[in-house]
């Protein structure tokens, strides 16, 4: 991902100038753009030898971009339930398929305390999605314009079915459901940055966020009672790619997100990066997109057969 | 009345046994806490209606339930090992949430671990048993889901509303996980709320019901933690009022 800074021989300075740029993102409390500002000196960087002219042109940078930078990756209310109601559309949707699979398919043999919470999770979902579609329209948009796949491709989860086995279906649930923590933790200074016209979509994010993580909570439960998984209802610290699919410990920040006492945040670009090849963004009909976590370092776990 | 002061000890030790714990080591030890007694009611405790006064009262709540924890895992009476380990590792998560809250109040910090008072009879009563421990670990924890929910939008800096958020979810897994362990559901069910939905603030909660985790005012979260009579400190100032 653009986090990780790529092996090029500036590496010092390269670091130090990322540091200086993230400490003063943080200073001005502009967090989304931080890292497009990185984007951009990582590019002037590989172009540049010089290594003064590249401060000096990069502290410019920073000097006229800095303050309005955030709006360049601002979104407004409305543009945020947009978002919020696609992901939303998404994981009702997946539930769904969970509990057609529970009944009739491939989690038939999972324990009834997981055909529970699958059943529950997806009303929750599906709770969201009447609601966010209401608040949508009284905020002049149309909820029917936001669509997904009739059939998504959730094969880019995994690589494979994740709806074949409980195994399979309890981790990609855990992975969906944290970047959806992540997607709507993501999202808070924005609706804040829009003054009184964000509040209420504000409220209805952060009462919807808090419910996504006991969600995702409670599969960790699943996954560690039920599999043995070594994994928690929290996010270890510094966890790795086969725990979370997203960048969840950045650094930089005043706020210690690598710590498993804090939970971190993923941007839209950053989560659309992940879910577009569900969404089947990249039209490349006949190929098949590749699966969003194949690009970890960690292979993704193996299939247990336990039920 | 009895009361206890939480003195300084307890915070170093609640960092010591953070680490300890993801170390995966067990490590036991006397909460050295709550020593002090006294019958004063400690020092009134207020919260202006700022980003400062409500940093101040997550510090409160995070106080709380660090303390809580300390005495959870020192009480003797959790020992099934899954339940232990949930125990030392939300204590840890509590103390981190409080040191990061202090450093960021740095100087507006409006009070000390050890100017706080816990009512010792109370707190004894609630770690008699595994059963009154995890039940109050989920009422502790959902209150402080709704709590932070509730002050989010009321915050200006956007550092600050990130951080919230950054802890909010940690505290929602903690609720879920507890739960989890008394095999209640992850979610809070309507019968599990401290707030019915006709007392919820309208103009704050555009959704209500069990998909939500609904936003509730200093003033209510305030009226919740004094009904489990933990704390002496008298509580004032215009974000609670």
């Amino acid at each position: 991902m653009n986090i990780l800074l790529s092996p090029i021989t500036n590496l010092f300075v390269r670091k130090s100038l990322v540091e200086m740029v993230q400490s003063l993102s943080f200073r001005l409390g502009i967090k989304d753009t931080f890292i497009s500002i990185k984007n951009i000196t990582d590019k002037a960087f590989i172009r540049t030898l010089n290594y003064a002219f590249i401060t000096l042109i990069s502290l410019a940078f920073l000097l006229s971009q800095a303050a309005p930078a955030h709006s360049q990756t601002m979104l407004s209310p409305r543009q945020v339930t947009e978002y919020a109601l696609t992901l939303e559309k998404l994981e009702a949707d997946f539930y769904r398929r969970g509990v057609s699979a529970a009944q009739n398919g491939g989690l038939q043999s999972a324990p009834q305390i997981a055909k529970d919470a699958i059943v529950s999770y997806g009303e929750d979902e599906a709770k969201h999605v009447t609601d966010l579609s209401a608040a949508l329209r009284t905020i002049g948009g149309d909820p029917n314009a936001i669509t997904i796949p009739a059939s998504p491709n959730y094969n880019a989860i995994l690589n494979r079915d994740p709806f074949a086995n409980p195994t399979d279906f309890l981790l990609a649930g855990q992975y969906v459901e944290d970047l959806g923590v992540a997607a709507y933790k993501g999202q808070v200074q924005n609706l804040l940055a829009a003054g009184e016209a964000g509040k209420t979509i504000l409220a209805a994010a952060l009462e919807i966020h808090s419910v996504e993580a006991r969600h995702a909570a409670g599969i960790r439960f699943l996954r560690q009672t039920l599999l043995g998984s070594d994994v928690r209802p929290w996010i270890s610290t510094n966890a790795g790619r086969g725990e979370v699919i997203y960048n969840e410990n950045r650094s930089g920040s005043p706020i210690p997100f690598s710590s498993d006492a804090f939970d971190g945040y993923a941007t839209k670009d950053e989560v659309m990066a992940l879910i577009g090849p569900i969404l089947k963004l990249s039209q490349q009909s006949s190929e098949v997109p590749e699966a969003i976590t194949s690009s970890t370092s960690r292979p993704s776990e193996p299939v247990q057969g336990l039920w | 009345m009895n009361s206890r002061n939480m003195s300084f000890t307890s915070r170093r030790s609640l960092i010591k046994w953070g680490i300890y714990g993801i170390a995966g080591i067990a490590y036991t030890t006397i909460p050295p806490a709550l020593v002090a007694q006294s019958n004063n009611r400690g020092k009134t405790l207020t919260f202006n209606a700022n980003d400062e006064g409500i940093l101040n009262f997550a510090l409160l709540l995070e106080e709380l339930e660090a303390a809580f924890y300390a005495g959870v895992v020192s009480s003797g009476k959790i020992t099934n090992a899954k339940e232990l380990e949930y125990m030392r590792y939300l204590g840890s998560q509590e103390a981190a949430h409080v040191k990061f809250l202090r450093s960021i109040l740095a100087d507006r910090v409006a009070f000390t671990t050890s100017d706080l008072s816990l009512n010792q009879t109370s707190l004894e009563a609630i770690l008699s048993s595994r059963d009154r421990i995890l039940n109050t670990a989920v009422t502790l924890e959902d209150v402080g889901v709704h709590a932070y929910n509730g002050a989010g939008p009321s915050l200006t800096n956007p550092t600050y509303i990130l951080a919230a958020g950054s802890i909010v979810s940690v505290e929602a897994r903690h609720a879920a996980g507890v739960r989890l362990l008394l095999n209640r559901p992850s979610t809070e069910p309507d019968s599990d709320r401290q707030v019915k939905d006709s007392d919820l603030n309208s103009a704050l909660n555009p959704f209500k019901g069990r998909a939500y985790d609904e936003l509730y005012t200093p003033k209510q979260i305030v009226s919740i933690v004094g009904s489990l009579n933990l704390l002496n400190n008298p509580i004032s100032g215009a974000l609670v009022a």
